[in-house]
């Protein structure tokens, strides 16, 4: 299905999307308050020249989306002619069937461009590749500094409880500490995503 | 017959929207063997992991079988280890 004016308008804005969160509301708050916007990124999107609408797809219990979702919600809060509506991806699968992720997983976040026309212009999913590929970096060195965790592909439900509670200290840590490299990445495929649509 | 009690694991990902398989397992095990288990443990992790495990042998994993288990397995795995 073609996304329209009517299906746009079943869209949420960011900030109704924010207000009915029945979960993780402090962490994406949280998240938003310490974006850093680069002024490239908010220069960039200024001066397109014209009006994008970005569709996107997210649910609140989802770890990328209270990371990622905040950088596009204060991005829009700069640049007055980005319009951004929220589908809850489990009620829109007609939607996310057409953003699958490597064409068979539904991750989320998904932000979809359009211009003003709903003509697609480009998408965006998840989380940046260089995210993920530096996380699973720290994450062997994690292991190797603590051979206590076992092994990097064991059940995790095998450890003892406190040393589990040690691994997922460490974890959460290794990902706090990645949030500024993680921001600005995401801004660098934002820009590199409309640089080309407005080229 | 006597049969011994068993402990079933279920550590799933927490940040993939994973608790409705979760509490449906776990409710579905509840129903079928009630006191004849020792514990259910929910293990909230990440990562994409959906695994359970039964006295300390895991019997699915999201990352080697793919997807969530049928209930029916996991009972399977239980009834063998409980000696039922």
């Amino acid at each position: 299905m073609a996304v329209d004016r009517a299906r746009w308008e079943k869209g949420i804005t960011y900030e109704a999307f924010k207000a009915a969160m029945t979960r993780n509301q402090d962490r994406f708050a949280e998240n938003e308050g310490r974006v850093a916007l680069d002024p490239e990124t908010v220069k960039t999107f200024k001066s397109l020249p014209q009006r994008l609408r970005v569709l996107v797809l997210a649910e609140d219990w989802c770890g990328d989306v209270v990371a990622n979702l905040p950088i596009l919600g204060r991005l829009a809060k700069e640049v007055p002619t980005l319009d951004v509506r929220v589908f809850y991806r489990d009620q829109n699968l007609d939607l996310m069937e057409r953003w699958l992720n490597q064409g068979k997983y539904q991750s989320i976040p998904v932000l979809v461009f359009f211009d003003e026309d709903f003509r697609e212009l480009g998408h965006w999913i998840e989380r940046p590749a260089s995210v993920t590929a530096r996380r699973a970096q720290l994450r062997e060195k994690i292991f190797a500094a603590h051979p206590e965790f076992g092994s990097p592909e064991a059940p995790v439900d095998q450890l003892p409880e406190d040393v589990r509670g040690q691994l997922q200290a460490a974890l959460q840590k290794m990902r706090e500490d990645l949030v500024p490299f993680a921001n600005a990445e995401v801004q660098r495929e934002l820009r590199e995503l409309v640089s080309k649509v407005a080229a | 017959m006597t049969t011994r009690p068993v402990k079933v694991k279920i550590t799933y990902c927490a940040e993939c929207g994973y608790e409705p398989q979760t509490l449906e397992l776990t409710k579905a095990l509840m129903y079928e063997f009630g006191n004849r288990l020792s514990a259910i443990e929910i293990v909230p992790w990440e990562s994409g992991t959906f695994d359970v495990s039964v006295d300390g042998q895991l019997v699915h994993s999201m990352k080697r079988e793919g997807g969530f288990p049928e209930p029916h397995v996991i009972s399977a795995a239980i009834r063998r280890t409980a000696g039922v």
